[in-house]
């Protein structure tokens, strides 16, 4: 294994392609948001200190149709409890000697996406340092907050005329995934793969996209705890 | 601003916050290197990339076969670009302007 320590410049080359497949989801977040009634003020708000792309639509629509305010917030927090897995897979991946004096700040920007390309950055080989992860973390924020003004100052049918544009930055986030998991994958972890895409598709069929994360990764923990795929999975 | 959007947006973003930062400051070093905890942690990477991925193309897996060609081409993009250049930028900017590139054709 290489020691060469992950540094700030490597986390801002790794968070382009996060940062080029936010921005279109974030404008797109801040044109429905300010269709559905909210100030773009308000749209920003929510970028600024949520930064969860999926809970922040459903925020949209929860405001928009009225539920009591605890019953929204506590429903944006339940779809983000799959967060609580992140930390402990990342810092055991970092080993015992990395640093967390400055979690509390990078933790903030720790989304799926960040997640993965720094998981993908360590089971390539090298070692975790917390000004990558803020480098990371922060770029990816950056593009998801401007992303949010831009959508909801410009409104609704920016991109219409580019949909091939539209199409291939929609595209960004399931190719940057899918390069993760090929760069971290090996021979043993393909019934591990195959386990949690299935289950993923089946919890998505059966419930919702949310119920097919967890039942995706629910799968592919069980069949890498029970099989071989443990030993160099992470 | 509006109270209750203010009150909402602190709410889940202070849970949000809770729940990436704390569990990172859990102890461990005490796992056994090859117990349950220590391998299910391990597991739950790949898994978690796994099913993001499928979350992500799972909507165009539902169009019709004819209109696949972007997702095949972004998928085989970015699977040749890894290859090539064991790059991950690249290979998902590739991906990602085969896609395009497919679906301005289409078009």
């Amino acid at each position: 294994m290489s020691s060469e320590k992950l540094s700030i410049a490597d986390g801002l080359r790794a968070a382009v392609p996060i940062a080029l497949g936010y921005f279109p989801i974030a404008f797109s977040f801040g044109v429905a948001a300010t269709r559905s009634g909210l100030g773009m003020v308000e749209a920003t708000a929510l970028s600024v200190i949520v930064f969860a792309g999926a809970a922040q639509f459903l925020a949209v629509a929860l405001i928009a149709s009225g539920v009591p305010v605890l019953v929204a917030a506590f429903t944006l927090v339940a779809m983000n409890v799959r967060h609580l897995l992140y930390g402990p897979v990342l810092m055991r991946r970092a080993g015992a000697d990395a640093s967390r004096a400055s979690a509390w700040a990078w933790a903030f920007a720790l989304t799926d996406e960040v997640f993965g390309a720094a998981l993908g950055a360590l089971a390539r080989g090298r070692r975790f340092s917390e000004p990558f992860m803020v480098a990371l973390g922060f770029s990816a924020y950056a593009a998801w907050v401007a992303g949010t003004v831009v959508g909801a100052w410009a409104g609704a049918g920016a991109l219409d005329r580019w949909p091939a544009l539209a199409g291939a930055l929609g595209f960004m986030l399931s190719a940057l995934f899918l390069a993760l998991l090929l760069s971290m994958m090996q021979r043993r972890q393909i019934p591990l793969i195959l386990a949690a895409g299935l289950g993923t598709v089946l919890g998505g069929w059966l419930g919702s996209s949310t119920l097919g994360l967890f039942a995706g990764m629910g799968a592919g923990a069980l069949v890498g705890v029970l099989g071989s795929g443990w030993r160099d999975a992470a | 601003m509006r109270p209750d959007v203010l009150e909402i947006c602190l709410i889940a973003g202070v849970c949000t916050w809770g729940f990436r930062f704390l569990p990172t400051r859990f102890d461990l070093d005490r796992l056994a290197p090859h117990g349950l905890a220590a391998r299910l942690l391990n597991a739950l990477g790949p898994a978690a990339i796994a099913a993001l991925f499928v979350t992500g193309a799972a909507p165009e897996l539902a169009r019709p076969w004819a209109a696949q060609g972007p997702l095949a081409a972004g998928v085989l993009g970015t699977a040749l670009t890894w290859a090539v250049s064991r790059s991950v930028v690249l290979a998902t900017l590739a991906g990602s302007a085969a896609y395009g590139l497919i679906l301005a054709l289409a078009g």
